[in-house]
């Protein structure tokens, strides 16, 4: 039986088939989301990828941003109840989740069964999310996957004392006017992000094992400096920006059994 | 008129207050408004109607020159609705000094809506030894005074018995229809909102017959099945009409609230005076005795326990805390209550409301979510 989710985001699309419930079959990344021919991409591709057409697949639950707007779905689910049952499947002893997507941070708690304890969301505002990272390494004129590279090179890493982005922006600049290391600027950016994040994550209350997903689990600099942060160990799951479509595709799987 | 046709009756004038004001103003009524805790009583026995303002859901313009962004938009939509001529024909507007953003809402007031006097009402941080008494009665002299000259209205003693009778009858319905709620799972969200939101539009025993009629009419009706989401809801406010829609979309059934403007207004009766006893003293007593709620000084903070065993009493499968942005009173009770909540095994969840807020995704999603949580 496969069964397929699919998570539309403010600025990806993703997919996962699953097998039987158990085995991922394939998966897809469009950089493209709601609003856009994203879904519809990272759909086709990943039956591609599995070598699957539409008829193959049993259910398909769409979540994330996109999710009302997502047609060819059997069903619709939140992204946090998603993500619970993405990152309990890829590590059962998780119980505290931290999610950095591009828009948005969330933090869930999980009960021994993985199902949610307790979460709490980020407000409307940009800072310690994705599009906080988007922003600067856009300021510094680098890809934001080269941030980790320069964040766990740091020495002394600056602060950067402002939580809105905009002021930030200002500051990193001033901050470049004055020649600081690049590695010290950049890791204080990650800071940044991960105090923004700790905050958020003690108001649900921090259960261990803690784990990281979203696109910004893969920054080892914003990871580490949480860790950091929370004084525990963050580990990042596997395949950390696909956990809302790997449960979408959970729950479509418990639709149908 | 049938269940449903009371609710549509509820539903026009929790829409349209503005239509009702226009029509008491227009059959020669005096309307003067109000917000929470103001002794209405007092009000009703001079012959006006108390009429209800909580702000609204709209966007801030005009009064974003009196106040800086991050004030309560409930008491910056007031005055957006003041400057925007909303409430002009109505006497006058009493404000109690019951949080630091009503505090400063009085000195504002008086500049960007001249034609409607400001009354405010002080009250003391400290009701319940005797001088606390003393103060409110004073406070209350005062805005008697103020009201006589704001109406030509002349407060009736006679009256004020009869007054606090037809209060305390109709505060006894709303928590009768609040009880039903709990038990007939058809009512939805919007409906039991807008019998609430309508209260403060109406005179209480035009309210009083029309919820009297409408809980004759629930009581013939067989309940329907639950959906197995019982919610009982916290906070100042929660009565926009997308937030409603979203308890519907995922089956929460409001089964008990603390919210301010709904039940914390009528959960308390007012002793009723013997012959010869000052009616007033006995509604100054009404205020010094209230308990559990954010905007009154308990050290105890017995609020956070009364929450948890109501939430039970009313077989909650979860407790949402609507939390109006920038509401400190509030904010500093949350964390308690959620701790509290938990320990009682309540899954309980924060969603922060505001009365600007245009897109309700994140709300939805966090419905949703704990919709699925509890289910
Ligand atoms: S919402 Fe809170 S801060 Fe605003 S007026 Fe009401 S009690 Fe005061």
């Amino acid at each position: 039986m496969y069964t397929l989710g699919i998570d539309i985001g403010s600025t990806t699309s993703k997919c996962v088939i699953l097998e039987d419930g158990k085995m991922i079959r394939a998966m897809s990344l469009v950089t493209a989301g709601t609003g856009t021919n994203g879904p519809a991409q990272a759909y086709e591709q990943v039956l591609q990828s599995a070598g699957l057409t539409q008829a193959d697949l049993d259910y398909v639950v769409a979540t994330g941003y996109g999710r009302k707007t997502y047609e060819a779905a059997d069903a619709q689910m939140s992204e946090l109840t998603c993500h619970a049952k993405g990152v309990y499947f890829q590590n059962p002893k998780c119980r505290t989740i931290i999610d950095i997507g591009g828009q948005d941070a969330k933090v869930i708690r999980l009960n021994e069964n993985g199902g949610i304890a307790d979460f709490v969301m980020n407000d409307k505002c940009a800072a310690g999310t994705g599009r906080f990272l988007d922003v600067m390494a856009g300021l510094l004129q680098m890809p934001v996957s080269d941030l980790q590279k320069y964040a766990l090179a740091a020495k002394e890493p600056v602060r950067i004392s402002s939580t809105c982005t905009v002021f930030a922006e200002s500051e990193v600049i001033s901050q470049l006017s004055q020649n600081v290391d690049m590695a010290n600027l950049v890791a204080g950016i990650c800071n940044s992000v991960a105090s923004r994040t700790a905050a958020l994550a003690k108001r649900a209350g921090i259960r261990e094992t803690v784990c990281m997903s979203g696109g910004v689990a893969q920054n080892h600099g914003v990871l580490s400096a949480l860790s950091r942060e929370l004084d525990v160990p963050v580990v990042e799951v596997e395949y950390a920006q696909y956990m809302g479509a790997l449960g979408a595709a959970i729950a479509a799987y418990e639709k149908v059994i | 008129m049938n269940t449903a046709e009371l609710f549509e009756q509820f539903h026009k004038i929790a829409l349209n207050p503005r239509a009702q004001k226009d029509a008491y103003l227009k059959d020669g009524e005096k309307v003067v408004l109000v917000t929470y805790y103001v002794p209405e009583q007092l009000i009703h026995a001079m012959g006006a109607i108390p009429f209800h303002t909580y702000g609204g859901d709209l966007p801030v313009n005009e009064a974003k020159q009196y106040f800086p962004a991050f004030i309560c938009s409930v008491m910056q939509t007031m005055l957006e609705l003041g400057m925007r001529g909303t409430f002009e024909g109505c006497s006058a507007i009493v404000i109690p000094s019951l949080c630091d953003s009503l505090k400063c809402i009085g000195q504002n007031w008086k500049y960007a809506v001249p034609s409607i006097p400001f009354i405010p009402l002080t009250y003391p941080q400290n009701r319940k030894p005797d001088y606390g008494a003393a103060f409110t009665r004073a406070g209350y002299e005062r805005m008697v005074r103020e009201l006589e000259a704001a109406t030509g209205l002349q407060l009736d003693e006679t009256r004020l018995k009869e007054s606090i009778r037809i209060y305390n009858e109709h505060n006894a319905l709303m928590r009768e229809f609040s009880a039903l709620c709990a038990e007939y799972p058809q009512v939805t969200a919007t409906q039991r909102s807008d019998v609430y939101k309508s209260a403060g539009f109406m005179k209480k025993e035009e309210h009083a017959q029309l919820l009297r009629e409408l809980i004759a009419c629930m009581k013939q009706e067989v309940a329907q099945k639950s959906s197995g989401k019982r919610i009982y809801i916290s906070g100042i406010l929660a009565d926009a009409p997308e937030w409603n829609r979203i308890l519907e979309d995922y089956g929460l059934q409001v089964v008990g609230d603390d919210i301010l403007a709904c039940s914390r207004l009528y959960r308390d009766d007012c002793r009723m005076p013997e012959d010869g006893e000052d009616a007033m003293d006995a509604l100054v007593r009404l205020y010094c005795d209230k308990d559990h709620c954010s905007l009154l000084y308990d050290e105890k903070k017995s609020r956070v326990e009364f929450i948890v065993q109501e939430a039970k009493q009313r077989k909650a499968d979860g407790v949402i805390l609507a939390l109006t942005k920038f509401c400190d009173p509030e904010e500093f009770d949350n964390p308690m209550i959620k701790d509290a909540c938990a320990e009682a095994g309540l899954p309980c969840v924060v969603i922060e409301m505001d009365r600007q807020m245009q897109n309700y995704e994140q709300a939805r999603t966090i419905m949703e979510t704990f919709a699925d949580m509890i289910g």
